[in-house]
């Protein structure tokens, strides 16, 4: 797991996949392997995902957060809450990807 | 990645029609502008009204200035950055009307408030590419300012494609960052950047020479470009990813034979249409068709699903393209087939992207992201500002 996570053990899995699932488009790399996930912390009836943009000109932002919105929808109870909270600090660097992410961008 | 879904938020009512609205304005900008390409082609007959000589500024301007300042208002959700597309619309329309000297003044409005929404992006994130699209929003107010004080149009032209070229290259120097790239990347970028701008500023005084510098910058930037650009990795990715890497490729193929006729034309050889249509249809337009299924649904607030067929378009204006570019110089019938090719390629892209908007926008289809909360980077002991 690249970022830190807080909570129900159980739920932890779908979460990280639900995360996976959303890719960038033209990068086809997923949010998780590219280090815009800061952290996930899930409550009973709440789960809070910190995460980051590479740029604040970045005209795709409201889409990857609704995409992402969805993805936790499917997999939290129905009567969870989901609070996604962009930031911008710390600001994202690339040396936050994954390793994987690195190799398919010749790191 | 086939069957990407670049789902809205929401998908209200209200939103919808506020997003829609740039669009039917861009829309009349294109096809006047696409009229006036094809008069001056030899492809349509002449219009009472003369839509040749303002065909560069509907395009550049009218249509492209509209549509990349949707983007940035879209980013920054600023009253300034909705100002500056209003401006930009207002041009492009008076301009149809045939309210030319008050457009331009518009127009030089429009630029002034697109820097400053450019300048608020590099304010709250100081970095190289960020500059990038400060220099581009220069270019397009110098842009203006030299076409609605009536100097030099050509002057003018390489104003807005340096405009338009800096942008491209400040979102692809942004995209880069996810590549190790080197340090002198960026200062080979700025360099190229310098050289472009300095192609522009000599023109007026010196059109061989500020051609030559011109012509310089874009061979530079295509091979700065194949160097370090992800669409050499991506390519070898599926679905949308690869059809964005494809279109981009085309693009800095083109670029780089633009760089050669802004070139040549330094020298005296008749590749004018070369220079301008290799850089405005074969980079800037492939760069349009391999962003809009990305773009769109962000700044229209619709669903686009990915589908193969995007590569027909692609496949059209690419082809025409070569056409009318290999052939144009030699006989007049391959420059206007080449013209009507490129027009019918920018159609077939409209169409199907209309198409795949609406199989996608099935109610079954349309996720809403109901129990979702937003806040956005809000500052410390502040209340939440939250979107649904």
């Amino acid at each position: 797991m690249s970022y830190p996570y807080r909570g129900s053990e159980a739920l932890q899995e779908p979460i990280d996949k639900a995360l996976r699932r959303v890719v960038d488009p033209e990068l086809a790399l997923n949010i998780v392997d590219l280090g815009l996930v800061y952290g996930v912390t899930v409550s009973e009836d709440e789960v809070g995902v910190r995460l980051t943009m590479t740029s604040e000109a970045c005209p795709v932002t409201d889409l990857i957060l609704h995409e992402l919105g969805t993805e936790l929808e499917r997999v939290m109870p129905p009567e969870a809450k989901i609070l996604l909270d962009l930031v911008w600090s710390p600001p994202w660097q690339p040396e936050f990807m994954s390793e994987d992410a690195k190799a398919s961008m010749g790191w | 990645m086939d069957g990407t879904v670049m789902r809205s938020p929401g998908l209200r009512q209200t939103a919808s029609v506020a997003r829609v609205a740039p669009a039917l304005v861009v829309a009349p900008c294109l096809v006047m502008g696409i009229v006036g390409g094809l008069i001056r082609a030899g492809t349509l007959p002449s219009l009472p009204q003369d839509f040749v000589t303002t065909h560069a500024f509907l395009m550049m301007c009218g249509f492209l200035g509209t549509a990349i300042a949707v983007e940035r208002a879209v980013a920054v959700k600023s009253a300034t950055a909705i100002a500056a597309v209003a401006a930009f619309a207002a041009a492009g329309l008076l301009t149809i009307i045939g309210l030319r000297a008050h457009a331009a003044w518009v127009a030089v409005v429009a630029a002034a408030l697109f820097f400053g929404v450019n300048v608020r992006i590099f304010v709250r994130q100081p970095v190289a590419h960020t500059a990038l699209l400060v220099a581009a929003a220069i270019a397009c107010v110098f842009g203006n300012l030299v076409y609605a004080s009536g100097l030099h149009s050509q002057t003018a032209i390489a104003w807005w494609f340096c405009f338009l070229v800096l942008t491209v290259a400040a979102e692809r120097l942004e995209i880069t960052r996810v590549t190790r790239r080197p340090r002198g990347a960026v200062v080979a970028l700025y360099a190229i950047a310098g050289m472009l701008v300095a192609g522009c500023v000599v023109k007026p005084f010196s059109e061989p020479q500020g051609n030559l510098l011109f012509g310089l910058a874009l061979l530079a930037l295509a091979a700065w470009l194949a160097r370090f650009d992800i669409a050499r990795r991506t390519v070898r990715a599926e679905g949308l990813s690869r059809y964005v890497a494809v279109c981009l490729l085309f693009g800095y193929a083109w670029l780089s034979v633009a760089g050669v006729a802004w070139m040549a034309s330094a020298f005296r050889y008749a590749t004018r249409d070369i220079a301008l249509h290799a850089l405005g249809l074969g980079f800037i337009f492939s760069m349009i068709l391999g962003h809009a299924p990305i773009v769109l649904p962000a700044v229209a607030r619709i669903e686009l699903r990915f589908s193969p067929i995007l590569y027909v378009p692609v496949a059209l204006l690419h082809g025409s393209l070569a056409l009318r570019l290999a052939g144009g110089a030699f006989d007049a019938i391959n420059l206007r087939m080449g013209a009507a090719g490129n027009a019918i390629a920018i159609a077939v892209f409209v169409a199907t992207v209309i198409t795949l908007v609406t199989r996608s926008a099935a109610p079954a289809s349309v996720g809403g992201a109901s129990r979702t909360q937003i806040l956005r980077g809000r500052p410390r002991n502040r209340p939440a500002r939250t979107t649904r």
